[in-house]
């Protein structure tokens, strides 16, 4: 008896935790499909009465929606390809090999991950002016190559494994390189997926940095568009936006990220555990 | 048995094997470490050392920048605006910080129960982290929005007049750090999750056997078998609440008023609105000198903790 009650208490206990935190982002997609008459209003109706995409007509026919998607996608895409290459190699290295200095290199590496971005944009402003490089992709991707967190977590992959393999080919003749290319590479299958989940998505999410260093739409990437054009201040619609619009607008930069979690949320869950396991 | 390229130390055990003649110590680790450390120095070491150095400049943006000593530091003791954002910050990472890991927690025990249904639960508390958080603070606008709201329009059925969340000095604050706890609840969620597996279940059971209760068994060997992940978990999140930013900028730009203006924020007009590079940073170290007492403090208390548990 007191078995099915604690059942019931678990669906019902999930049932509200599922209805809480979804309630905002259906709340979004509901107002974005709404005639703006059905959205000024203290009557909730969850499912619209009339059904409408006059809004996600409006923010692509007067915003650079799909340009601002492509330039995240672009430039997420290629920042995680750079630190999986930057990050394989230099956590192996930390992990595998002995040089001199390495210990210290690494603290000072690892040190790093308390400085907050807030010190360094500055003079990395000043750098990309000097470059020339303000307002292009390299801006948006080549600071991401710095990251601390993946070259940590490579390390400790690395460490975790056992050595016979390498040891094996490199009885056989094999080159440092190719026995990282050929047989380390492939046995680091999770961490590089770890890496590659967590780089993807902080870069997709990066705000700050973005915002001081775009300032055309070719180059924008969508947090950065998405706060500029769609921004309401207070229950103010601010410019030309309606409150349609700009859910609109929220529904189209949070659907691509959401689908491909719900498709890959194994993935995503482990590659965040992994930074919170030590090995 | 690890295995040591051959460099001058591990050169031995390739000797001792014979596989490989002495050699003078090797350069294949500093090729294998040298492309990341091109964009390390580059890109992170050294504008920190560079933001140190600004910090201690009359440094706006144009003209040469001219050392002065403490002069910044100095002045922030005046700037009443500061002293604004100091307080909100702290506000916000005071209430933020023990209500996300006390949440994060529970939700971490409650879906770790092996019933059905749970891998759901997980994922969809884990979905808003995924949103973009430019995205989470316009669409909290508009659930916070005093008139149509949807969580004042709830409220109203229990009978609570409209909140002002955002648009009153005494409760925007309050509307971040609703947003917030949203947004990113799952993601130490996740963390805790991980911990809570690597527990052996053979404690659980013999702590059951010893009959102890739901609550002993949590007190006694659930959360001093998670004091590692709580550590971690109460790290990131402090180190992050206390750079709030972006749903700050997005949902008030620090209004009305001050009322939500955080350090990050002003860090970011100082610097990019105003262009005073030299005060931007200065703040900025001040940032980072907090984050480093709190990562002191924290480090310290663990290994005492830990040496309670061992």
């Amino acid at each position: 008896m007191s078995r099915t009650i604690s059942r019931a208490a678990w669906y019902v206990l999930l049932a509200v935790v599922v209805a809480l935190v979804l309630a905002p982002a259906l709340w979004m997609l509901s107002t974005s499909i709404k005639p703006e008459r059905e959205i000024i209003t203290t009557q909730i109706r969850w499912i619209p009465q009339n059904f409408t995409v006059e809004h996600f007509q409006a923010i692509v026919q007067n915003y650079p929606m799909m340009q601002w998607l492509f330039n995240s996608l672009f430039t997420a895409t290629a920042a995680t390809l750079l630190v999986l290459v930057l990050d394989s190699m230099a956590g192996y290295a930390f992990a595998r090999m002995e040089f001199r200095g390495r210990g210290l290199l690494f603290m000072i590496v690892l040190s790093m991950l308390f400085v907050p971005i807030q010190i360094t944009v500055v003079p990395l402003f000043i750098l990309f002016s000097r470059l020339g490089l303000t307002d292009t992709y390299w801006a948006l991707i080549l600071p991401v190559g710095a990251n601390v967190t993946g070259v940590f977590l490579m390390r400790q992959f690395f460490l975790s494994i056992p050595g016979e393999l390498e040891e094996a080919a490199r009885v056989d003749g094999a080159s440092a390189f190719r026995v990282f290319w050929s047989v380390v590479l492939p046995l680091a299958r999770p961490a590089l997926t770890a890496v590659a989940i967590i780089t993807f998505l902080s870069t997709w999410n990066s705000f700050f940095w973005p915002l001081i260093v775009t300032r055309s739409d070719s180059v924008r990437t969508l947090p950065v568009g998405i706060a500029q054009f769609l921004s309401l201040r207070a229950g103010m619609v601010q410019g030309q936006m309606s409150i349609g619009q700009s859910m609109a607008g929220a529904v189209f930069a949070a659907l691509p990220p959401i689908i491909i979690f719900v498709i890959l949320q194994r993935y995503f869950i482990e590659g965040i555990s992994r930074t919170g396991i030590k090995g | 048995m690890r295995i040591l390229p051959r460099t001058a130390e591990s050169g031995s055990y390739a000797a001792l094997a014979g596989l490989a003649p002495k050699r003078r110590p090797s350069l294949t680790p500093y090729y294998f470490i040298l492309p990341y450390l091109v964009f390390f120095v580059l890109f992170r070491l050294g504008p920190s050392l560079a933001g140190l150095g600004i910090a201690f400049t009359n440094w706006q943006a144009v003209g040469t920048p001219r050392f002065v000593g403490f002069a910044n530091f100095e002045a922030m003791a005046r700037d009443p605006r500061l002293g604004d954002a100091f307080q909100n910050t702290v506000f916000f990472v005071l209430l933020t910080v023990p209500t996300l890991i006390v949440l994060s927690l529970a939700l971490a025990l409650f879906l770790n129960q092996p019933r059905r249904g749970r891998a759901v639960g997980r994922v969809v508390v884990f979905m808003p982290y995924v949103i973009m958080s430019t995205v989470v603070g316009v669409l909290w606008t508009w659930i916070l929005d005093k008139d149509f709201g949807l969580l004042n329009v709830y409220l109203n059925f229990f009978g609570i007049a409209n909140v002002p969340w955002l648009v009153s000095e005494s409760t925007a604050m309050y509307g971040i750090i609703l947003t917030t706890v949203w947004w990113t609840v799952g993601y130490d969620m996740v963390l805790f999750l991980a911990g809570l597996q690597d527990i052996p279940h053979e404690l659980y059971e013999a702590a059951r056997i010893d009959g102890a209760r739901a609550w002993g068994v949590f007190r006694f060997v659930t959360l001093p078998l998670l004091a590692p992940t709580t550590f971690l978990v109460l790290m990131l999140t402090i180190i992050n609440s206390f750079q709030v930013f972006d749903q700050v900028y997005v949902m008030t730009s620090g209004g009305p008023g001050t009322a939500t203006l955080t350090l990050v924020q002003y860090i970011y007009t100082t610097s990019f609105q105003f262009q005073k590079f030299g005060y931007g940073s200065a703040v900025a170290l001040i940032l980072f000198g907090i984050l480093v007492i709190v990562a002191f403090f924290q480090i310290r208390g663990y290994r005492r903790g830990l040496k309670g548990v061992e």
